[in-house]
């Protein structure tokens, strides 16, 4: 075993925790991942530096005309709802008893830990100025902002989930004091994210975005995205082999409880995205003649169809759910079409000029800059970066035994 | 004492001389309108309409934008003008999003007319840039948004406080052709050649603007989102007051 | 803490300094001269800055209207621009691009000193190479120029060509230069690039060879052609606040207003009627015609049948001697020759506005007292323009709204003080010489162009032609036919061989070509005096004082002539030196002040520096019921004889509002040759039908906007944000199509488009307008540079506008016919 027990982490020093990530152990292919994922952030990051430091936010397609708010944004939105569906996912055995969701429990924490700090990151790049967030925002104590409490939640979010994996990682499942961080990391992301969705569904002046439904649909399609990044990070893990997986692990893999959550999940979001639009289509309310323009888009039709309705037959089949590059290939599509919809959203509910007459005849028109996408290459490779670092520092694949024991699994293949 | 607008688009021609002065005044860049003029087309030749309608910040009662902002940048203040403090502004711009009325600016963006007058007139590193013409700095207050903006904050119009924060006290109105007052006059209502806008106090039923108000029957923009605009259109024969925020209707 | 900002603040910080200060003065070139301070001296420039505001009194530059402006200026950095209280025009208001005066002041593509070319070859693609001289080595240039041609007898090939004169000490000085020097073309003014014909159909029937002034607020009916009242017809800042008037006071003014397309001004009015270009005639002749035969004349002005009958008929002749006219003179030879057949229904044919309009505007003009008929552009720069002019002047007498109360009438001129000195004292014998009566080089007074006061457009070709003669050395003040000009690229060809002297303080085209810079201040620097255009009849004079001490090495106009003056030999040198300087000539001038002080206090020059504007009230003359009184002190009491009435304010042979022109009879066999009209008809106010040009299939009309700064407001980039809001112009200006016309063509909205002519073709965007007409397109005019600074360059459109244009004038005044030709579109 290279892993080090976690009293030995503390006292462990830079070269030995570099030895330890370069190593290739037992995942060799996590190596690589961490590899490619390490230098490419090294250069997304310094070309959004460049970007930032000779351009400033010049550098991105946004806009005063209308789109405020881009695909940083959105991709932040995509990340930080990911986290939430993976707590979602992770509290299904943990707090919920669905115990054969046990083994991508610890896996699920982590990934949305990173899930969450990649989004921040994102954030952080894309605000004027991320520094000044720091104190402005506490001593502001502007509680009548959606904005301010999500800051509020999201922050207390992080910290409680930090603090459960802590707890997981030293093997406490089941103490009092896990059990609390648990319902309390729940608990805050379940607000957490509802004020993301109320940030946007507060706003009266913007109708696509107008509704008070808007954190439940964030809540479901948050789930989906967290479901779809356990089931394809998990592969990733084991090179979408199953052999190498646990039996528990391989158990719910090759189970239907598994594909069965996740086409419920997408076919929940597809009548949410189905009635969300049949709504816009059909009323007549000044704002939403967005909708007319966004089914139109070939984007939207690949979105809804390659990546919703698709996967839900998927995983709906009885002879494709089970099969793993099925529900690798749903997952992956779910993401993509849930980063789509994420910038949809986003940029469907501002492109209809606000008070800008003949400046602005039609839409407003918006494609991200390459720094803009270099973002999204920064947020991804931190992903995976992080993902892979926590692959081999921590046991992601623990669960706890029966008795709230922890297990060490028993793989077929080395682990 | 609530400061407040009003615009007779009867009067008003279209000519943007409103927009030409508050760029001028407050140092705003090209295509930066605080103060717009915004034109609508509709119908088919040879009854084509083309209406226009100045639009200046609202100052809202309630403003959204306000309410939304996550540091306290954006704040009303007590003569009741919507402000933004520099100092406090970590470019979020989610007060963009919620103003329903897009006046709201963040310039750190591609320019529209190229080169790049920030280029051009380079910054002396704490502005984000510097026109020659730029207003003295005794007058620039960051803390109310007025002057060159340092970058990435969200930039709007301040009713030109570093104007009327001078006026004499208890005023009711601001009238430019006073020239005891007019110094104290927002620019856009100063320089208006048919004298389409007025400028006073919302709060003193004796003021001009107040009884502008109530004969000519002002009207306020989208006032069922309840922002509640300090800023009235007397919309008289033009019928400017636009519907609809889209030009595009179809 | 706030690492990343300081990071981006530091880099800037670097940006804003060293690097990208050292590419400027490295990379050089005319556009590159920085001449704004170090940010060491700018830091301590906002350190010191706790100076006083100074307010200058001055005059805006973007038009000729002369709105006297306030000039905000603290430690010596101007800041601000407003409309002056002082000033009638202005009364503290503004257009919009009076407030452009700081950009224009601080402009970083002006020159910044005298400078001459070193490379010889001329053309666009050449760089001038210019290098710095000293004032006095570009003096003495000029002056051993003109002296070298003064002394082989060949001083007519030296030309003064301009634009804008800015009064007295200034172009105000060409006409004696000329004169001294011996040259007839030392004073050519670009009037017939701008609208002689809506002067001369006025000095046809009116004798009065002027703008009108119009009393606005006292008027009830404005029937406007083709002049965009709301956008540029002069003085526009005093128009729009006359609107707000207008529309609001009881009665309201109504306005109908007849154009090609829907711009601000017919979308204002309360009836907008869209025209075939260069037919507005018709229409006018045809309100004329319903508002005779429905007897809706000012019968107190024009007079009467004697027995008070209306035979008026439409068709049907009438007998002159049963009418009595009384301030009109032809009207019965007008109706039996022209106006019988005029009826509505022939003028819808023509002008395609539907009979029932034209009825209904003409019952409207006819029975609201008192009623405007103006007129501009639109219905003038067509081959018919002057005749067209006519027609719609001719409705201001039906309507008795000449010299009427809320009538138009026109502009007194300024009591000035004599000059130090009297040109003609100063004549030498070479300049009074025979050997000097040589034709001017536009041709102006010969067979070519008899009536005509002046043909900018025309020397190109006349100089590439050597008919009459070519020019040796052309001067340029304020104007730019390079770029301007219809067909500009005669010009480029034309001042290869000219030794051109451009006094301009901007990079323009015909700097470009230029072997001599002389830059003139801007305008914020100058002391200058300018007489009001026609505003409101009483006279005015207003001064331009500086607001900042020049900022770079530049010499104001007048004072370059006085220093050329000074270093000719001869009585001339005499004279110049007498005169001393514009600041001299503007005191001298000034001292009319001590025996008619203005109303606002002004004696003199101090006074007049402190308020920027002289003006006596009221105008001195009215009609009254048919009747003309003068002031008598208190009121329009004392009453005027006709010989009166003919002096100063009918100025016709006859002493009448001439509705047969004497004046065009005079020259009945030029007009007969140039327009086909027989001889015996020229006199009457008629349609005559425009000659379109270009032999495309679409009317081409390249109109200003209200940010049409003079000349400038290409390269100013507020300006340009702003340019066309109608259809959203906000960096270009579009190209205005109706939809039906472009779909034909296969353009699709916002498509590049070429707009092509025999003479020319250039690309622009157009935008689908449902507001202009399907057979002609609209672009706005001053864009498409390829020169005059570095936002103006490279911008589309990908040229002027005149490079589709064909030189083709109307022939009695002279002016270009702008808006006569007729282009194809297409796909780009």
């Amino acid at each position: 075993m290279s892993m080090p027990l976690p009293e030995q982490q503390a006292q462990m020093s830079i070269p030995l925790l570099l030895k330890t990530l370069l190593a290739d152990g037992e995942s060799p292919s996590m190596t690589r991942v961490l590899k490619i994922s390490v230098g490419v952030l090294v250069i997304s990051l310094a070309i959004v530096f460049f970007a930032l430091l000779t351009q400033g936010h010049a550098a991105f397609n946004t806009n005063s005309y209308g789109i405020t708010w881009g695909l940083p944004i959105s991709t932040y939105v995509f990340l930080v709802l990911t986290s939430t569906g993976l707590t979602f996912i992770a509290s299904l055995s943990m707090l919920f008893g669905f115990e054969e969701f046990y083994p991508v429990a610890k896996r699920c924490v982590w990934l949305a830990v990173v899930t969450l700090v990649a989004g921040f990151t994102v954030l952080a790049l894309e605000l004027g100025h991320p520094f000044r967030m720091l104190w402005a925002v506490p001593l502001g104590m502007q509680y009548v902002s959606p904005m301010f409490w999500m800051g509020v939640f999201y922050t207390l979010y992080l910290v409680l989930l930090l603090a459960k994996f802590w707890r997981i990682n030293a093997g406490d499942w089941d103490s009092p004091l896990s059990r609390a961080l648990g319902i309390a990391s729940f608990v805050s992301v379940v607000i957490a994210h509802s004020t993301l969705g109320l940030l946007f569904g507060m706003m009266a002046m913007r109708p696509m975005w107008y509704d008070a439904m808007l954190p439940v649909y964030f809540l479901i399609t948050a789930a989906l995205s967290g479901a779809a990044f356990t089931v394809a990070f998990t592969y990733l893990s084991y090179d979408i082999d199953r052999k190498k997986m646990a039996p528990a692990l391989r158990e719910m893999a090759f189970g239907r409880a598994l594909p069965n959550v996740f086409a419920t999940l997408i076919g929940i979001t597809i009548l949410a995205a189905v009635s969300r639009t049949i709504t816009g289509l059909w009323s007549n309310l000044d704002g939403l003649q967005v909708y007319a323009h966004l089914v139109r888009s070939p984007l939207f039709q690949a979105e809804f169809w390659l990546g919703l309705v698709l996967p839900f037959f998927l995983m709906l089949s009885p002879t494709l759910q089970r099969q793993r590059k099925m529900q690798v290939t749903a997952a992956v599509l779910v993401m993509v079409s849930l980063f789509i919809g994420r910038l949809e959203f986003l940029v469907v509910g501002q492109m209809l000029p606000v008070f800008k007459g003949s400046w602005i005849p039609g839409f407003i028109e918006y494609t991200p800059s390459f720094t803009e996408w270099m973002l999204v290459v920064v947020a991804v490779a931190l992903t995976f970066l992080l993902y892979a670092a926590g692959d081999k520092l921590f046991r992601l694949d623990e669960y706890p035994g029966p008795k709230g024991e922890e297990m060490a699994p028993q793989g077929a293949g080395a682990r | 004492m609530k400061w407040g607008m009003v615009i007779d688009l009867e009067k008003c021609t279209g000519c943007q001389a409103c927009s030409v002065a508050c760029g001028m005044e407050n140092n705003r860049l090209p295509g930066e309108h605080w103060q717009d003029v915004l034109f609508y087309t509709e119908g088919e030749y040879p009854s084509a309409q083309l209406k226009w309608f100045p639009r200046p910040c609202m100052h809202c009662e309630n403003p959204s934008c306000m309410h939304v902002c996550p540091t306290g940048a954006t704040y009303k203040t007590e003569d009741g003008a919507v402000l933004i403090n520099w100092d406090k502004c970590i470019g979020c711009k989610y007060c963009m999003i919620a103003c329903p009325y897009g006046v709201r600016f963040y310039t750190d963006e591609k320019p529209l007319v190229e080169p790049n007058v920030k280029t051009v007139f380079k910054s002396d590193g704490e502005h984000s840039w510097s026109p020659p013409w730029r207003m003295p700095a005794t007058r620039e207050d960051w803390k109310r948004g007025v002057g060159v903006q340092p970058n990435d904050v969200v930039s709007k119009c301040t009713f030109c406080y570093h104007r009327i924060s001078k006026a004499p006290k208890g005023v009711a109105d601001l009238d430019p052709n006073d020239p005891n007052l007019r110094d104290y006059t927002p620019a856009c209502v100063v320089t208006c050649a048919p004298g389409a806008r007025y400028f006073g106090d919302l709060d003193n039923p004796e003021s001009e603007v107040s009884k502008l108000i109530a004969k000519k029957r002002g009207v306020r923009l989208l006032d069922h989102l309840g922002n509640k605009p300090q800023v009235y259109y007397l919309a008289g024969e033009a019928g400017a007051v636009p519907s609809s925020r889209a030009n595009n209707k179809s | 803490m706030n690492v990343l900002n300081t990071l981006i603040t530091r880099r800037r910080f670097l940006q804003a300094t060293g690097v990208a200060g050292a590419t400027a003065a490295a990379g050089a070139g005319l556009d590159r001269l920085s001449g704004f301070p170090t940010l060491a001296e700018a830091k301590s420039a906002l350190a010191a800055e706790e100076g006083k505001t100074v307010i200058t009194k001055s005059v805006c530059h973007q038009c000729p209207a002369r709105c006297g402006i306030d000039v905000y200026t603290t430690n010596g950095r101007v800041h601000a621009i407003y409309g002056s209280l002082d000033s009638p025009i202005a009364n503290g208001k503004l257009c919009p691009k009076g407030h452009l005066g700081a950009y224009i002041l601080y402009d970083p593509d002006r020159f910044k000193g005298p400078m001459k070319r070193t490379n010889p070859k001329k053309g666009r693609n050449e760089d001038p190479k210019f290098v710095p001289v000293s004032w006095d080595e570009a003096l003495n240039t000029v002056a051993a120029r003109l002296q070298s041609l003064r002394d082989k007898g060949e001083s007519h090939r030296f030309a003064i060509l301009f634009g804008r004169g800015w009064g007295a000490s200034d172009a105000g000085l060409l006409g004696t230069f000329g004169k001294l020097y011996g040259s007839p073309n030392a004073e050519i003014n670009h009037s017939s690039m701008c609208s002689d014909a809506s002067k001369k159909a006025k000095s046809c029937l009116d004798g009065n060879y002027s703008y009108n002034a119009y009393d606005y607020a006292n008027t009830n009916y404005v029937l406007n052609f083709g002049a965009s009242f709301l956008e540029a017809f002069r003085p526009f800042n005093n128009n729009m606040q006359q609107w707000g008037l207008m529309r609001t006071k009881s009665p309201k003014t109504r306005v109908t207003v007849v154009d090609v397309h829907l711009n601000t001004t017919a979308a204002a009015a309360d009836r907008a009627l869209y025209v075939k270009p260069g037919t507005d005639g018709a229409m006018a002749l045809a309100i004329a015609h319903v508002m005779l035969t429905e007897g809706l004349w000012d019968r107190e002005f024009v007079g009467d049948f004697k027995d008070g009958v209306n035979q008026f008929k439409p068709g049907l002749p009438v007998d002159p001697a049963s009418f009595k006219e009384k301030w009109t003179l032809g009207l019965i030879e007008w109706w039996n020759n022209e106006v019988k057949d005029r009826t509505p229904k022939w003028a819808a044919e023509i002008t395609t506005i539907p009979e029932k309009e034209i009825i209904a505007v003409a019952r409207e003009f006819g029975t609201t007292r008192p009623a405007i008929a103006l007129f501009e552009r639109g219905p003038t720069t067509h081959t018919n323009g002057v005749y067209n002019g006519m027609a719609i002047h001719a409705l201001n007498a039906l309507a008795g709204s000449m010299f009427a109360k809320g009538g138009l009438f026109y502009q007194m001129g300024v009591p000035y003080g004599p000059l130090p000195v009297k040109a003609d004292d100063y004549v030498d014998d070479y300049a009074k010489s025979g050997d000097r009566k040589k034709p001017r080089i536009d041709r102006v007074k010969t067979e070519d162009w008899p009536m005509a006061s002046n043909m900018l457009q025309e020397i190109a070709r006349n100089h590439l032609a050597g008919k009459p003669y070519q020019l040796d050395t052309a001067m340029f003040y304020l104007t730019n036919p390079t770029f301007n000009s219809p067909d500009p690229k005669a010009w480029e060809e034309a001042l290869k061989d000219i030794f051109v002297i451009d006094t301009s303080p901007f990079p323009g085209e015909t700097a470009m070509l230029a072997d001599l810079i002389l830059p003139d201040h801007t305008y914020l620097e100058r002391l200058q005096c300018a007489e009001s255009y026609p505003f409101q009849g009483w006279p005015m004079t207003t001064l331009r004082v500086p607001a900042v001490k020049p900022l770079y090495d530049t010499k104001v106009f007048g004072d370059v002539l006085i220093e050329i003056g000074k270093r000719i030999k001869g009585p001339m040198g005499e004279y110049y030196k007498a005169l001393k300087d514009t600041e001299n000539v503007i005191r001298h001038l000034a001292k009319g002040f001590e025996k008619a002080p203005g109303d606002n206090g002004v004696t003199g020059f101090d006074t007049w520096k402190d308020k920027g504007v002289w003006y006596k009230k009221p105008y001195l003359w009215q009609q009254i019921r048919g009747e003309f009184y003068e002031w008598d002190g208190k009121s329009y009491n004392k009453p005027m004889k006709p010989e009166e009435v003919k002096a100063k304010l009918i100025k016709t042979e006859s002493g009448k509002f001439e509705l047969k022109s004497s004046y065009l009879e005079h020259y009945a066999a030029y007009i007969n040759k140039k327009l086909g009209i027989p001889e015996e008809r020229v006199g009457f106010p008629q349609w005559v039908a425009p000659q379109y040009t270009g032999g495309g299939d679409l009317h081409f009309v390249t109109p200003k906007t209200a940010m049409h700064a003079e000349g400038r407001s290409a390269n100013l980039p507020h300006a340009i944000a702003l340019q066309q809001p109608t259809v959203g112009g906000n960096k270009t200006v579009y190209l205005e199509i109706h939809p039906d016309t472009a779909r034909k063509r296969g353009i699709r909205n916002g498509d590049k488009v070429r707009i092509k002519s025999p003479v020319g073709g250039i690309e622009a965007i157009a935008r689908y307008y449902q507001g202009v007409r399907p057979d002609t397109v609209v672009l706005p005019q001053e864009h498409g540079h390829w020169a005059m600074g570095r936002w103006a360059k490279n911008r589309l459109p990908t040229g002027s506008t005149t490079e589709v244009t064909a030189n083709v004038s109307e022939p009695i005044s002279g002016l270009a016919a702008y808006y006569t030709g007729k282009v194809t579109v297409e796909r780009a």
